[in-house]
């Protein structure tokens, strides 16, 4: 039942996205000496939204048609990261690594945080606390 | 909505490999005195499962350098020839340090992203205990 509102819809979608980031993040600082690794990386979660948006809308004529909700999540891509590559073959800097662990773990609590306060909200028209 | 174990395992796999480096320049700096004795080198590579690469690192077999030992001139040495040369080991100090180095920097990052994580799987479990 939550899946129909929009806030946690987003909400759960961008937490999707940042695990799959975190997962190509996690891999790169693995492979950071692998010879001939290349590092990854996630599209940023609002270019994903925006591709789905920009989608052409279904028209409803009928109250019997099924309307498109307004976006859907498009599927991340994972994109390479461009950067220095060293005389090994491996692209993977540490330091921006680390930047992007840092934006991972935000847009985490971010996410998280959207949820909460979305239950708070049900909470209180539920009328407890 | 975060699948914990995934990056749990990559930043492990990461710290396995590492480590396995370290303890080769480890052994190689404690013998970095012994006559004859040759550098040992590990490389790393993706694993692989069913064809597939999994995205974790594991260090691969052990390799010896097969860069020609120095010869040393010291005729009261025990193992000296005839001509008063013994082979010494190939091991750069300035190297293994430098690798070393560079193998505890790669363990921390693994180790930060290994914190990392179970901090996320810890911040979404609060969700549920609200």
């Amino acid at each position: 039942m939550f899946e129909n509102i929009e806030m946690m819809r987003m909400a759960r979608a961008m937490g999707q996205h940042v695990s799959q980031r975190h997962v190509l993040v996690a891999r790169n600082i693995a492979n950071a000496d692998t010879p001939g690794y290349r590092a990854a990386d996630m599209q940023p979660f609002a270019e994903s939204y925006r591709r789905s948006a920009a989608g052409d809308p279904l028209r409803t004529t009928s109250h019997r048609h099924l309307a498109l909700p307004e976006w859907s999540p498009g599927a991340p891509r994972a994109i390479q990261a461009e950067g220095p590559v060293s005389p090994n073959g491996n692209s993977v800097s540490l330091e921006e690594e680390m930047v992007r662990a840092a934006e991972v773990k935000r847009e985490h609590e971010l996410s998280l945080g959207i949820y909460r306060s979305a239950l708070d909200l049900m909470r209180s028209s539920l009328g407890r606390r | 909505m975060t699948d914990p174990i995934s990056p749990l395992r990559l930043a492990a796999s990461g710290m396995r490999a590492q480590s396995e480096r370290l303890r080769h320049t480890a052994e190689n700096m404690a013998n970095a005195d012994t006559p004859g004795y040759r550098r040992k080198l590990v490389t790393f590579e993706q694993a692989v499962q069913f064809g597939r690469s999994t995205g974790e690192v594991e260090a691969g077999r052990m390799r010896l350098d097969q860069s020609p030992l120095p010869r040393v001139f010291d005729p009261s040495h025990p193992m000296a020839n005839d001509e008063g040369y013994y082979e010494a080991s190939n091991v750069d100090l300035v190297i293994e340090l430098a690798d070393a180095r560079e193998a505890g920097r790669s363990y921390e990052a693994n180790l930060r992203m290994f914190e990392q994580t179970r901090q996320m799987g810890a911040s979404l479990l609060d969700l549920l205990r609200r």
